[in-house]
């Protein structure tokens, strides 16, 4: 069925866009379509859009001037009824690129960050302000050129950030951050208020902007794993297994299946783990302590299971290019079992109380609701979605690690109902009850994926061909993450692209406030849970 | 003492006092005798030094987050530093401690500085983390400032990737020590 899908993705690709191709190509699920001119991508990339049906779902850029390529683009697409990803591919000549967002508003924080590592223009893009280097950056600086010295000290310059402005009578402006008054990321909130409701929120990131990508690019590929953990700390298992898959896929590995399990049995851990800390968060942004006490407690009993399978409270260490670093034994999966099986007992009785208290749930209802045609536009993932009723997981549209067994088949848990799913209303309450739905879903896939096979837990990876490249993707507990890996001369990084789901759902945020009032919006931003430096790399 | 309550709203149980009581839990909780030996140490230097309560005003310059989700844990219900004196305080003005993790972020550099002038002397900085120490993973770069020591004057550091709960607690008590002393 697969090959069928790919199949006709490339004869529609070559029936409706073939005279300005000049190229196809599959590798795995991916088909790499390259453009003659590098005019015609938003030709290319509004045909893969909307006649194949698919959403955008990264643009990557590389500097291979110095292998005479140029710099090149390439528009990440993920088709939306099967698992192929589609690469549309140009190689841009002069300063400049033309812009997508006109019909694909999904990609103005992809070209905005472009514009900032690359130096190149989005033409057509209404919005070039700087993203990721602040108002403080001398201009002419091009951080991800492969001629720019990772060493380079560059002054600082006055400057100003161009918030958008809300004028009228009445109209009040309320910065915060990027210190917050409580132990979480930095970053800042531009609200214009009238009175106590939100008319406007502008959020202003990259305050933990540390050079992720372009210190991948002075490492080894298999130094490159304990880089990936650290892209955002809670999520170390989906991005260093996003990771490892496209090294893997690069190499021609075939990864033993135990190992592929126990990725899946850490990358559920790690969800329940940050749902459950993120549903005590919740409770405590909505003044409810007790509540928060105790899920926190379950996280905590969840982090110490984690420091007791693996070394790391945090789940850091478990992968490897090839395989994983910590099998989980017969004693490791009792101790796993019988936690786990405890932690759940206390955290159903926690959430039956929680849904008890009025104060809560009324705080949660209606509130930071994700209008559900902003969401697709925007292209939001993961929880974010799912909760405002768009059906997307990677772990079923694009199976990965253990999330496939021999026969090819996917965790029944991950099978949802299109009822339901339509009626989900995208509030906080939705996204309350879907982390309360997932942490059930991951203990019963644990407990599944625990029948693990007996094939070893790391293949030999052999030494890798430069320039080439992969995806690999996984769903962390926020949503799909998204890595893409070039490789480089002597078994290096070429190239290392990191989306993850923060960065795809921050936007929506300040659609999701435009009808609460000021003190409900921390409560909001708490609910996506999204992460700072997985967005600011 | 079973107390009935009905509630309101679909797919809501009702729930009885006794059922609550339960949360106790079947697991009895882990808690480690070096911690709690350490947390009452920090709670009589505390005394001796600043009266009852320590303040602390975390700020993260550009961490991957690992380090927060190890200082949030300090206030969970096992090891609730909050009972040794220990508060984690919303601004600068109100701290005694600066808790800072991340590499130095260039993005984060000027905040930095300005939390810092914000906070009334005397003043304890821990830098907290790998990354705090000397840039970590993430070095010395174009983007970061190579550890927090190169943006404020560090009194303290913990090392680790990151550093357990314990470890946290152990580094306060060293510059509660280095206070006694009159160091800073």
């Amino acid at each position: 069925m697969k090959a069928g899908v790919i199949d006709s993705c490339i004869r529609e690709i070559k029936d409706g866009c073939g005279e300005i191709v000049s190229g196809i190509s599959l590798h795995g699920n991916e088909v790499h379509v390259s453009l003659k001119d590098q005019a015609k991508i938003p030709l290319a990339c509004n045909f893969v859009r909307s006649v194949l049906g698919s959403r955008l779902a990264m643009i990557v850029c590389t500097d291979e001037r110095g292998r005479g390529e140029g710099f090149v683009l390439r528009h990440v697409f993920e088709k939306e009824d099967g698992d192929v990803f589609v690469l549309v591919t140009a190689r841009i000549e002069g300063e400049g690129f033309p812009s997508i967002v006109p019909d694909i508003p999904a990609a103005a924080l992809y070209e905005r960050e472009i514009h900032d590592m690359f130096g190149l223009e989005p033409i057509g893009n209404p919005d070039t302000r700087p993203l990721v280097l602040h108002e403080h950056w001398p201009a002419g600086l091009f951080p991800l050129r492969k001629d720019f010295d990772i060493k380079t000290k560059a002054g600082r310059v006055e400057g100003r950030y161009r918030f958008q402005r809300v004028e009228g009578d009445g109209i009040c402006e309320i910065p915060v951050g990027p210190v917050h008054a409580g132990v979480i990321e930095p970053g800042h909130f531009r609200i214009s208020t009238l009175g106590e409701n939100i008319v406007n929120l502008e959020t202003k990131l990259w305050y933990t902007h540390k050079g992720t990508e372009k210190i991948a690019e002075s490492m080894g590929l298999e130094d490159a794993v304990r880089l990936s953990e650290r892209i955002s700390g809670d999520e170390s298992v989906a991005n260093s297994t996003a990771y490892c898959q496209a090294v893997e896929r690069i190499a021609g590995v075939e990864v033993p299946q135990r190992a592929r399990q126990i990725r899946a049995v850490f990358c559920e851990l790690e969800r329940a783990y940050n749902h459950i800390g993120t549903l005590g968060g919740m409770a405590t942004d909505a003044g409810f302590a007790f509540g928060a006490a105790r899920l926190y407690i379950l996280k905590e009993r969840l982090m110490q299971l984690n420091d007791a399978l693996c070394g790391s409270r945090i789940l850091f260490g478990i992968n490897r290019v090839g395989g994983v670093n910590c099998d989980i034994g017969g004693e490791g999966k009792r101790l796993l079992l019988e936690r786990l099986g405890q932690v759940m007992l206390d955290f159903e009785k926690v959430t039956v109380f929680l849904r008890s208290k009025s104060s809560l749930m009324d705080r949660l209802k209606g509130t930071g609701i994700i209008p559900r045609a902003a969401a697709r536009d925007l292209g939001i993932v993961g929880v974010a979605a799912r909760c405002a009723g768009i059906d997307i997981d990677t772990r079923r549209d694009h199976p990965y690690a253990g999330y496939v067994d021999r026969n090819g088949r996917s965790p029944q848990q991950l099978v949802r109902d299109q009822v339901e799913m339509e009626k989900r209303q995208g509030d906080a309450l939705a996204r309350f009850d879907l982390r309360v739905r997932e942490v059930g879903e991951s203990e019963k896939i644990i407990r599944d994926m625990l029948d693990l096979e007996d094939d070893g837990v790391c293949a030999t990876v052999p030494e890798m061909e430069p320039f080439q490249s992969a995806l690999g993707y996984a769903e962390s507990h926020r949503g799909q993450t998204l890595h893409w890996v070039m490789t480089g001369k002597g078994n290096s990084v070429y190239r290392y692209k990191v989306r993850t789901a923060s960065f795809c759902n921050w936007t929506i945020i300040g659609q999701a406030v435009s009808s609460d009032i000021v003190p409900d919006f921390p409560l909001v931003n708490k609910s996506f849970d999204l992460s700072y430096s997985g967005n600011d790399l | 003492m079973t107390e009935k309550r009905e509630i309101l709203g679909s797919g809501i149980e009702t729930v009885s006092r006794d059922r609550l009581l339960e949360f106790q839990g079947k697991a009895p909780p882990v808690m480690s005798e070096s911690y709690e030996r350490a947390g009452k140490e920090l709670r009589d230097r505390i005394r001796r030094i600043f009266g009852r309560s320590l303040a602390i005003r975390e700020i993260d310059a550009g961490s991957c987050n690992g380090c927060e989700i190890e200082v949030t844990a300090l206030g969970n219900s096992f090891y609730d530093i909050e009972r040794f004196g220990v508060h984690f305080v919303a601004s600068p003005r109100h701290a005694d401690v600066l808790l800072v993790t991340g590499p130095g972020s260039r993005n984060m550099e000027e905040a930095l500085k300005r939390t810092y002038e914000a906070t009334p002397g005397p003043k304890i900085v821990i830098a907290v983390g790998a990354c705090a120490i000397d840039g970590g993973i993430f070095g010395d770069t174009y983007a970061t400032t190579g550890g927090i020591g190169s943006v404020v004057p560090v009194d303290v550091f913990i090392p680790g990737c990151p550093p357990r709960p314990e470890a946290l607690v152990q580094g306060l008590l060293l510059a509660l020590g280095r206070l006694e002393a009159g160091g800073t």
